[in-house]
């Protein structure tokens, strides 16, 4: 797996003309996390963030490259 | 990720703590390989369609018993300290949306079709059509894949400044591509559409990696399925059978990035200098090619797909008997190229009917502008199984490179 920090992605843009958009994913300590279903990769049944309450979850996004 | 793993196993174990991890690419069964390998035993879900929108991963959130984030960037050390051991309130300063993505209907575990398509007919919003097209992509399977296209095509008409719907929609022609249902031109569009989501915003590097998945090694970060033989070698020395791969990683997936083209092979002869090659007027073999990026920046690089598979109307077979398929690549004048001759491996079986796919480089002249049509060309040996005749043809695959700013 390779780390991108979004320090370097936002290093990266600095010195180009694009003008920086707003973070989409930007989920903000104190706040509630938005609830989501995505299928789970090994039997493909939902899996819904919300079905953890009660439990601390560290949520890990990130890709198999 | 093994360092988050490994760190909090001992706290999974005991039941303090819930790793849930979503992946941020287009196979399922790739991330399913990894964590085989890694041996990864806590829930993964599948994100193909960036539905979360991070820009960039890895990403890692902390969020307690309420649903509450309580840490954008965690550390492991201090983690047990600052989060595990704490004791929080259900104290949310605010409510953001409540849901990212579509609902499913607790019966069946699937999303309200009727009223979803209802819904984007009625109000025939971009937003409403995107959202049917990920239901439909997430949850619809492949029967639902072209209708799930179409609400992506209504989406990005109604408002071309959706990046998301158009990324979606090249996942939609990408996943398209690799079935059995698969329509010429589905990859280039797939890039195409990537292409223009990343256009409209340059920052999300996940929509970036996926383009660069498939292009020239210049431009790769890093290699994206390196890992894959080693996993599976780990995995069966365990004695266990991997998860097999419905599409397996190959070319520029496998590729690791260069800092220049190696230089190609000067004493490569032209098979057909002359072009006295019979051409395969007939249609024997069909071809696809892909540039990857859609539209190259001048001085900049791509990487060219060349797919080439017996037309499946006609009753025609490779023959693996006789030299392997070639092709050849003739650059303009300026212009670099990674192989100027690239040749297919043979089965061993003597007659195949398979695709056989050929990767090249380029990297256009810093002075380009504008459509460039590349020659290149296949030569190749094929029989027809009916009447038993073999011939050996030519096939002119002309590759239009368009070189944008």
């Amino acid at each position: 797996m390779r780390r991108i920090s979004l320090s370097l992605v936002a290093a990266a843009f600095l010195t180009t003309a694009t003008p920086a958009s707003a973070d989409p994913y930007a989920p903000k300590v104190g706040q509630r996390h938005p609830d989501f279903t995505l299928p789970d990769i090994r039997t493909g049944k939902p899996v819904s963030l919300s079905e953890f309450r009660g439990k601390k979850v560290l949520l890990i996004q990130f890709a198999s490259w | 990720m093994p360092v988050w793993h490994e760190g909090t196993a001992r706290w999974v174990k005991e039941g303090k703590l819930v790793l849930l991890g979503v992946t941020q690419e287009q196979h399922a069964d790739r991330c399913r390989l990894l964590a085989q390998w890694r041996r990864f035993d806590w829930p993964i879900l599948h994100d193909p369609i960036n539905l979360l929108e991070p820009l960039a991963v890895p990403i890692l959130v902390a969020i307690d018993e309420y649903g509450i984030v309580r840490s954008g960037k965690p550390a492991l050390a201090g983690f047990q300290a600052d989060f595990l051991d704490k004791t929080f309130a259900d104290d949310a300063q605010a409510t953001p949306p409540d849901r990212v993505g579509p609902n499913l209907k607790k019966d069946t575990s699937a999303p309200d079709w009727e009223t979803l398509r209802a819904e984007a007919r009625k109000a025939d919003r971009a937003t409403s059509w995107r959202a049917l097209g990920d239901a439909l992509i997430l949850w619809g399977g492949d029967k639902s894949r072209d209708e799930a296209l179409a609400s992506y095509t209504r989406a990005v008409q109604l408002d071309p400044k959706d990046g998301p719907a158009w990324f979606r929609l090249g996942v939609c022609f990408r996943r398209r591509y690799e079935s059995s249902q698969a329509k010429p031109g589905d990859f280039q569009a797939a890039v195409d559409h990537w292409g223009k989501a990343l256009d409209l915003d340059p920052n999300r590097y996940i929509w970036r990696r996926r383009i660069q998945q498939y292009g020239p090694r210049l431009d790769q970060p890093y290699s994206f399925y390196d890992w894959v033989t080693e996993a599976e070698k780990a995995v069966r020395a365990r004695g266990e059978e991997p998860v097999r791969l419905t599409v397996r990683p190959a070319g520029a997936e496998i590729a690791h990035p260069v800092r220049a083209l190696p230089i190609p092979d000067e004493t490569a002869v032209n098979p057909d200098p002359d072009g006295k090659i019979h051409r395969d007027k007939d249609g024997l073999i069909q071809a696809e090619t892909t540039v990857v990026p859609g539209q190259v920046r001048p001085g900049k690089s791509a990487r060219v797909h060349v797919v080439l598979r017996p037309d499946a109307k006609q009753p025609i077979h490779w023959n693996n008997e006789a030299d392997p398929l070639r092709l050849w690549v003739e650059p303009p004048k300026g212009w670099q190229v990674s192989d100027r001759l690239l040749q297919s491996p043979q089965p061993a079986r003597a007659a195949t009917t398979e695709a056989r796919s050929l990767t090249f480089e380029i990297v256009v002249p810093s002075t380009a502008r504008g459509k460039t049509r590349l020659p290149v060309y296949a030569v190749y040996h094929v029989c027809d199984d009916a009447g038993g005749q073999c011939r050996f043809l030519r096939l002119d695959i002309p590759v239009d490179v368009t070189v944008e700013r």
